[in-house]
């Protein structure tokens, strides 16, 4: 016997019965969720051409690589926004109203696995495509916080950026390419220590320095906006802390904003954000629980221009946040078990269909028995009460 | 426990200046030492908690928001790769990773190392310096004592940490290649950064102002 027949590959897992109706559960409710604000559930191939995911500019070291029969590279997916980009770009190319999606989606990233992020994971998430402005961005938070609040989290927050007001500072700064690049890097690596060392390296003016230096740093509510743009003197910076204050602005109108703060430091590892991002967190969870935010550009890499901005929140980890916060407990739902004497299978099986008519979860027993074996039997398949059908 | 800040500490050579930095600025608890028995010491009052941990296990456990913060060499950050905020520099704990090869078997040149066996406890490094350079390497993982490594013929050469080289040299290695300067850095799990960010943010800016006075103060006597 192979030593591989009862074992499972690195970083995927069994999902066993009480965990599997928790999570149908907790997926049903955001599906109902975000079919309520509009959007309209889609899915994809689980794997598509390498092309489409590195067009998206998405770095895919972390993709399950293989070849179909005419030696094409394909992929398992690592995401679901390159593959909606595309289905948007080919399917409604002619469509001139904004479009909003949702997915639920298993996806796919070799990648150290850790806590509530294994090699396959899923994904439920929105994307609205054709709309430019402050509008849309804030539709988007306010339903990530409502995706949040629905799932029954609690003791959260969501951090907000701008990639613009981080653009804005390093054109400011006239970096060149590389010194950009390594500015980011930092940002992303959250390397404070190493932003102030690049900062330096780079000879950037001192008022503008000190604003890199403290970038990791410039966490807070709205009045954070009113300082940077008491200081900040570049248009494009103000214009992006000028974008936020517009989305905060909306998003009271929501009634969410008690759950955002500003991070100016924000990036998120995924290249293509163009504007607002962000990203939620909650006690007791190491790690970000949602994230999203603009990328306007990456349509275009389809030949279709569009603006675009969505999320994505991670059901794994939402879970276990959940289980952490003790709101859920894996269990199975309870069940009535149908046991019958001899000769009264039929009336057993009319009786089991009508209660499941009325919402009943039954269990039929698949053999007759006496009535003293019943509460024995009823509790080795599970089922917290019973009924016994007899003469 | 969500009130409280969990510190993880290092054990070993950085552990005695992080404690001691951290009480000046008053994070402190009772029975913090480095042979405690107590696998958790907390201070109710100020409510901080401390673990004491293996020094390379500590990113993982702040990667994983087990502690919020901790202090760390960067040779280790370096190493491990894990999702932290990198704070501060911290200064104390200096040292360096080098490629030191036996006396007798100094090369002219980098590239006439090509397909030796290199001991370390850093392979990840280790490789990416190699890499960099264009040098094949067979890289030989062991979790001590490097040095032994070339004179027992298990490998030629060794990436290793020194802080002064007497080590090195003792065996008779000379180094041939400084790899990348470390200090030590406190470092901090990325959602507590945010959710404690008040607290957080603080102790920074007290570390800092401390950390400036002692460069100051020990700059005066020299003058």
């Amino acid at each position: 016997m192979s030593d591989k027949i009862l074992k499972v590959p690195y970083g995927t897992r069994d999902i066993l019965p009480g965990e599997g109706a928790v999570r149908r559960g907790l997926e049903d409710r955001i599906g109902r969720l975000f079919n309520a604000w509009g959007y309209d559930e889609v899915d994809t191939p689980t794997f598509e051409y390498v092309d489409t995911f590195s067009n998206a500019g998405n770095p895919d070291l972390t993709a399950f690589k293989f070849l179909d029969r005419n030696g094409h590279s394909l992929m398992l997916r690592t995401d679901m926004t390159a593959p909606i980009a595309r289905m948007v770009a080919t399917r409604f190319r002619r469509d001139t109203g904004v479009k909003r999606l949702s997915y639920r989606s298993r996806l796919f990233r070799y990648e150290e696995a850790q806590a509530g992020r294994l090699c396959e994971f899923t994904q439920c998430g929105i994307e609205m495509m054709g709309a430019a402005g402050a509008e849309a961005d804030a539709e988007v938070i306010a339903l990530a916080v409502q995706t949040l609040l629905e799932v029954g989290l609690q003791d959260f927050s969501i951090s907000l950026g701008q990639m613009e007001f981080i653009n804005g500072l390093i054109e400011a700064a006239a970096l060149n390419e590389s010194q950009a690049r390594d500015i980011k890097q930092c940002l992303i690596k959250r390397n404070v220590v190493g932003l102030g060392e690049t900062v330096a390296a780079a000879g950037i003016p001192k008022q503008l320095a000190d604003i890199f230096r403290e970038l990791l740093f410039l966490h807070g509510g709205v009045e954070l906006l009113d300082d940077m743009q008491g200081r900040v003197l570049s248009r494009r910076c103000w214009n992006a802390l000028e974008n936020l204050r517009k989305i905060y602005d909306l998003c009271r109108e929501y009634g969410v904003e008690q759950y955002l703060s500003f991070d100016l430091g924000l990036t998120r590892s995924l290249d293509y954000y163009t504007g607002m991002l962000f990203e939620g967190y909650a006690a007791g969870m190491g790690y970000s629980l949602i994230g999203g935010g603009r990328y306007d550009t990456m349509m275009q890499q389809f030949g279709s221009p569009c603006p675009a901005t969505g999320f994505a929140l991670g059901i794994e980890r939402i879970l276990l946040t959940l289980q952490r916060q003790e709101t859920v407990q894996l269990t199975v739902p309870p069940a009535l078990f149908i046991a019958y004497a001899p000769g009264r299978t039929a009336d057993a099986i009319r009786l089991a269909m009508q209660l499941r008519r009325q919402g009943q979860r039954v269990k039929v027993a698949t053999f007759a028995m006496d009535e003293a074996e019943v509460q024995n039997q009823a509790r080795i398949n599970k089922c917290d009460t019973f009924r016994y059908v007899k003469e | 426990m969500n009130d409280y800040i969990t510190i993880a500490l290092p054990k070993g050579k950085l552990f005695d200046r992080s404690a001691s930095l951290l009480a000046k600025v008053g994070w402190e608890a009772e029975g913090v030492s480095e042979d405690s028995r107590k696998l958790v010491i907390a201070n109710e009052e100020k409510k901080i908690r401390f673990i004491i941990t293996k020094p390379v296990d500590l990113p993982t456990y702040v990667e994983y928001g087990a502690a919020d913060i901790g202090i760390i060499g960067k040779d280790v950050l370096r190493e491990e790769q894990k999702d932290v905020y990198e704070l501060l520099d911290l200064g104390f704990g200096k040292c360096r990773l080098m490629m030191a090869v036996p006396e007798a078997k100094l090369r002219p040149e980098m590239e006439d190392y090509a397909h030796l066996r290199v001991a370390t406890k850093y392979p990840r490094c280790a490789k990416e310096f190699f890499d960099a350079q264009g040098i094949q390497m067979d890289i030989v993982k062991l979790n001590g004592s490097i040095e032994l490594g070339p004179l027992i013929g298990l490998a030629e050469c060794i990436v290793d940490i020194v802080e002064t080289g007497t080590t090195i040299r003792e065996n008779k290695l000379v180094e041939v290649a400084r790899i990348f300067p470390s200090t030590a850095r406190l470092i901090a799990n990325p959602v507590s950064f945010k959710l404690k960010f008040d607290r957080l943010h603080g102790l920074v800016e007290d570390l800092q102002r401390v950390l400036q006075e002692e460069k100051e103060g020990k700059e005066v006597p020299q003058k």
